[in-house]
């Protein structure tokens, strides 16, 4: 199937791909990972990329996030042409337009959830009492107020993970990513994140692009992309 | 939360760890501040900047070998010459075998000529000075000496001699200030209780103290009068008193070249075990780098973030070090300066402090800077990758 003819709905593209591959090297193996991805997301989508072990889904998503660079083809994503910003820039460029929700949660074990939801902040030129507001904004928007001086070790895996989706809005960015987000959550807590990133889409309008392997947390998104080695399978709109 | 408070955290995250470092640091910062300072105070021993005008004239085979006192006449008649005080090292203690400080029998009548920096001259009146000549069993004491043993003037002094069979009790007729503590840390009194005590010391000296009018005189003056001696039964080595010092010091080896040693040594064996700790800290941060990375943060700045830890922990440990050694100094002081004069003056200097801080420092950002260039090169995908 044509990349181009995935529907998902009309709207400005927050993210254009064109042409895009990646390919690993080993040695003198040029290992190819993704070939020859045309797509665009509007801006407001929440996209599912599926596909089985190996398909190339997370390596897109790194692609779109800007922490990988493509091996050809362009992207542009948040208005900006990935492929012409230096690694400085290109830092800059996640700060603001990114925030990122991982697996395994990532939360800084020295610094309490206030400080983890605030490091990303301190990028930003932001004066303390702002970062403040900012920070006390996101952990009442995934309710954990209450757990703000509590270190992630203190925290439950849902309560870290709800810390670490604060983090990732907490710069107010167009576009969250997430890999896997409810991979290491028990079905409770899966639940409750995946409710939380649908409002997060509905309610905020962000731009959510999420790999899963998980049907039920595919569901919550609009759209399913499944990649099968390398390319663009097919798209699904979700019916809820 | 600050910057400084992100780096402090981090620092803190294996306390174990951390102290350790720490730990390793302050130790290797106190060996090579007191070492260092020990170089300074022999140092300073050949180099003390009143010793530009005078001379030593002793045995040529040894300063435990006498010199007649009677070629002190010659040594007078030369027209370089300002003045000439025999000398002789007594070795006495007072009360206790422990209770040990430098102490001379010597010419009454030049020695405040000969050393007059040394006595403060300005300070000492010459109705001091007269009661001192007059007095055939006074002595002379540092204020440094006098205040560790509660002397005043007036005070008796029983000596109790260990080089010669004789205890002299010697009365306090004058105590002294001076510039640097390790002058004040010395008895004189006068050569006739020696003389009179042990008969075989009559007419007889260690080594005559020299001062010429100007020092650019000495070289000639050295060379004349070890000539004059040469072939007699009592030949002389004449040399300036710096180089009579530096003679002294290297009885105890070479000092210099063991002290600098164990230094390299030290700072190397510092830079091995910070580098494995701070590369071992950072690889195991790899995931959390990445993680900063992902979320705006650039190479650069989390390199900086890196190498402020490096950096800070080094900082405190140089910092611990060297206020640690500034209270064993004081130790020294207390413990060595009565029995080595010049350890009277042994401190940690600021040059050696800063030394000292500079080197930790250097030691942090070598020891840092490679692995945390490492990880900050490494692909975030990498980093993340790892994770779980």
């Amino acid at each position: 199937m044509n990349a181009n003819a995935f529907d998902l709905g009309e709207g400005e593209p927050i993210i254009t791909l064109r042409g895009i591959a990646k390919s690993y090297w080993r040695e003198t193996l040029e290992i190819p990972v993704l070939q020859g991805i045309d797509l665009e997301i509007p801006s407001g989508a929440f996209v599912a990329l599926m596909g089985p072990s190996g398909s190339g889904k997370t390596t897109l998503l790194n692609l779109v996030a800007g922490i990988d660079r493509p091996t050809g083809g362009t992207l542009e994503v948040c208005g900006h042409e990935l492929n012409d910003l230096d690694d400085d820039e290109l830092a800059a460029w996640r700060n603001a337009h990114v925030g990122f929700i991982f697996q395994n949660y990532n939360l800084v074990p020295v610094l309490t959830a206030f400080e983890n939801v605030e490091l990303a902040l301190l990028l930003t030129g932001l004066g303390r009492r702002a970062r403040r507001e900012r920070v006390a904004e996101a952990l009442d928007l995934v309710n954990l107020t209450d757990k703000q001086w509590n270190y992630p070790r203190q925290l439950s895996g849902g309560q870290e993970q709800r810390v670490a989706i604060a983090r990732a809005i907490v710069t107010d960015p167009d576009l969250l990513v997430a890999d896997e987000p409810t991979g290491a959550l028990d079905a409770k807590n899966a639940e409750e994140v995946l409710g939380l990133m649908s409002r997060l889409n509905t309610e905020m309008g962000k731009t959510i692009v999420m790999v899963t392997h998980d049907p039920k947390a595919a569901h919550q998104a609009r759209h399913q992309i499944h990649l099968e080695k390398g390319v663009l399978d097919r798209a699904v709109e979700v019916n809820r | 939360m600050r910057w400084l408070a992100l780096i402090w955290k981090s620092l803190l995250r294996s306390r174990r760890r951390t102290l350790l470092i720490v730990g390793s640091l302050v130790l290797s910062v106190f060996t090579v501040a007191v070492l260092q300072s020990l170089l300074t105070t022999l140092d300073s021993v050949t180099n003390n900047p009143n010793s530009g005008n005078r001379l030593a004239v002793r045995h040529k085979s040894g300063i435990t070998q006498m010199l007649p006192r009677s070629y002190e006449t010659y040594l007078r008649q030369q027209p370089e010459v300002e003045t000439v005080c025999a000398l002789q090292w007594f070795g006495g203690y007072y009360q206790d075998p422990r209770n040990f400080f430098a102490n001379f029998a010597s010419d009454e009548t030049t020695i405040f000529q000969t050393f007059r920096e040394e006595f403060g001259l300005s300070s000492i009146t010459e109705a001091q000075v007269k009661e001192y000549l007059r007095d055939g069993a006074g002595c002379i004491v540092g204020e440094t000496l006098a205040l560790k043993n509660g002397w005043k003037v007036g005070d008796v002094v029983p000596l109790t001699g260990t080089i010669f069979p004789i205890n002299p009790r010697l009365t306090i007729r004058l105590i002294f200030k001076s510039s640097r503590p390790s002058d004040e840390n010395v008895m004189h009194f006068h050569y006739k209780v020696l003389e009179e005590g042990v008969p075989r010391m009559k007419g007889l000296t260690g080594a005559f103290w020299v001062r010429v009018h100007r020092p650019e005189d000495i070289p000639r003056l050295i060379d004349r009068v070890d000539r004059h001696y040469a072939n007699s039964a009592y030949e002389t080595l004449t040399e300036t008193e710096s180089a009579f010092n530096l003679a002294f010091v290297k009885m105890l080896g070479n000092i210099s070249a063991i002290i600098q040693g164990i230094t390299i040594a030290v700072v190397l064996a510092i830079l091995i075990v910070t580098a494995n700790t701070m590369g071992t800290a950072i690889r195991e941060r790899g995931p959390e780098i990445a993680v900063f990375r992902a979320i705006g943060f650039s190479a650069s700045r989390v390199l900086s973030l890196l190498l402020a830890e490096g950096v800070l922990l080094v900082a405190l440990g140089a910092a611990l070090g060297i206020l640690l050694a500034q209270a064993a100094a004081g130790g020294v002081r207390g413990a060595l300066g009565a029995v080595m004069p010049f350890f009277a003056d042994f401190e940690i200097t600021s040059a050696t402090a800063l030394l000292c801080l500079v080197g930790a420092l250097a030691v942090g950002l070598l020891s840092t800077f490679i692995p945390a260039y490492a990880a900050t090169r490494r692909p975030i995908t990498d980093g993340l990758r790892s994770v779980g």
